[in-house]
């Protein structure tokens, strides 16, 4: 009994005098954060992708308030956000370029030719290793590791290819370091022209007759889009056509364009029956 | 004599992580820069010596006068969890860098096992004041040298071509193992236990 008196008191006068110190303490060595760090954080997705190059949101948060990057540093969030963080702080915001992922290979299941079983890890990273089924080197295994890493639940896997959902993806960037072949690529991204959004279906640079043999939509590099367009939104890249984004939103005839692609590897990201504006 | 004689002990010979094992956390998680391993370091060499400290004149003078010794571990608990808490305040006010490159070990020194172990170890060998001081702080210089040892050695290894499969927490391990060998050479050089 007598043992149980003690223990307790023992016990309970350090607690005590532990307490005491640290309430003293605390309030001496109390750190004063910024208010407005916290608001901003609260505005700001609370994702922490790393997108924008910090390590937390919590990070650029305080960069922002500290005046350091700006409102809409953050490529995740839309321009709302930017506002709301530029209430906040009472400064004018910029207006935010969206960017989204687009994903450079057509090579379906239902088309994909094949120069090998493969019984291995059905995970592109190691299929990757040996250099999958698919019969060209530079084309999408369709494993699906891009959809595992999205944080936004952004992509989805449609007949052996990823399909980006373009209100969903936030141009994080996270599927361009998931995928081995390099198929997936961050662009600019214009939220009013979605059925205009076109891809170059295809990655293979090499010779016209080489990826005419192993695919039935490979870019052969013709470079009739270069041609028929004419005011650079298509580019070759030795015999790979490509597509700069900061001028094809600005191009009229970029469906002649598509049409006369003989191989139709130029693909519009969405179909036009799904566009929900 | 005896208390250089367990300061030796304590940071080379019977070094806390590489002989006893214990701290490992830290030791594989803040050990990647020199910087913080230093700033780890200097927090659990500074936990450790006053932890010493508190839980000699606790343990005599409360817990074995009024016989219940049976409450060294509760009570010592509480003493290493309050210091920590003082010293992450303190790191907060005056260093909000060093704060952040420790992140979460640094509340973590609290479950550090080698802070319990060495306040353990001093019961044990029933050091007297002095030498339990000598002891704490012995071992925390230790703690901060393996730390520093083993994040040198990792900077170098940003360099270094390892195999992908070695990359990160394998290869820290086999390093720490090596490093444990290495330590094996000092045994019986002195002998405390």
């Amino acid at each position: 009994m007598n043992i149980i008196v003690i223990s307790t008191i023992a016990m309970g006068g350090l607690g005590l005098f532990f307490s005491v110190i640290l309430a003293i303490s605390n309030r001496k060595l109390y750190v004063k954060e910024d208010p407005r760090i916290e608001h901003v954080l609260e505005a700001l997705p609370g994702a922490n992708c790393g997108a924008c190059g910090n390590a937390s949101c919590h990070d650029l948060a305080q960069k922002i308030v500290k005046g350091e990057a700006e409102p809409n540093d953050c490529p995740v969030g839309d321009s709302e956000v930017a506002e709301n963080i530029a209430n906040i702080l009472g400064i004018e915001s910029k207006e935010v370029i969206t960017k989204i992922a687009i994903v450079h290979c057509g090579a379906s299941e239902e088309i994909r030719k094949k120069k090998a079983i493969y019984i291995g890890g059905q995970t592109c990273k190691v299929a990757d290793i040996v250099g999958g089924e698919i019969a060209c080197s530079y084309g999408c295994f369709g494993y699906g590791d891009c959809v595992d890493v999205c944080l936004f639940d952004a992509i989805e896997m449609e007949e052996g290819l990823p399909v980006v959902d373009l209100v969903k993806c936030t141009g994080c960037g996270q599927c361009v370091v998931a995928c081995p072949r390099n198929i997936i690529s961050i662009e600019l991204f214009d939220k009013t022209k979605l059925t205009a959004t076109i891809t170059i279906a295809c990655n293979n640079p090499d010779k016209g007759a080489v990826v005419r043999k192993i695919c039935e939509v490979g870019c052969i590099g013709c470079s009739l889009c270069e041609k028929n367009c004419g005011d650079g939104s298509f580019y070759m890249d030795e015999m790979l056509a490509k597509i700069d984004y900061s001028k094809i939103y600005n191009c009229e005839h970029w469906d002649v364009v598509m049409e006369k692609c003989p191989t139709n590897t130029i693909k519009r990201l969405v179909k036009e029956e799904k566009v929900l504006v | 004599m005896n208390i250089i004689l367990i300061f030796i002990a304590a940071t080379i010979v019977n070094n806390i992580v590489l002989t006893y094992f214990l701290g490992i956390c830290p030791f594989l998680g803040v050990s990647s820069k020199i910087e913080s391993a230093v700033g780890m370091g200097l927090a659990a060499t500074f936990v450790m010596t006053l932890a010493a400290t508190v839980t000699w004149l606790i343990y005599h003078y409360i817990l074995v006068r009024f016989n219940v010794p049976f409450l060294e571990y509760v009570s010592f608990i509480l003493v290493i969890a309050s210091l920590v808490q003082i010293v992450e305040m303190f790191i907060r006010k005056f260093s909000p860098d060093l704060y952040r490159a420790l992140g979460i070990y640094l509340p973590l020194i609290t479950t550090n096992c080698a802070i319990l172990g060495l306040t353990l170890f001093m019961v044990l060998r029933e050091y007297n004041f002095l030498e339990s001081i000598v002891f704490g702080f012995g071992s925390g210089v230790g703690f901060t040298l393996v730390l520093l040892i083993m994040a040198g050695i990792r900077e170098e290894l940003e360099f270094a071509d390892v195999p992908e499969a070695f990359k990160g927490a394998p290869l820290t391990l086999i390093i720490s193992g090596l490093l444990a060998l290495a330590f094996m050479g000092f045994s019986g050089i002195i002998s405390t236990s």
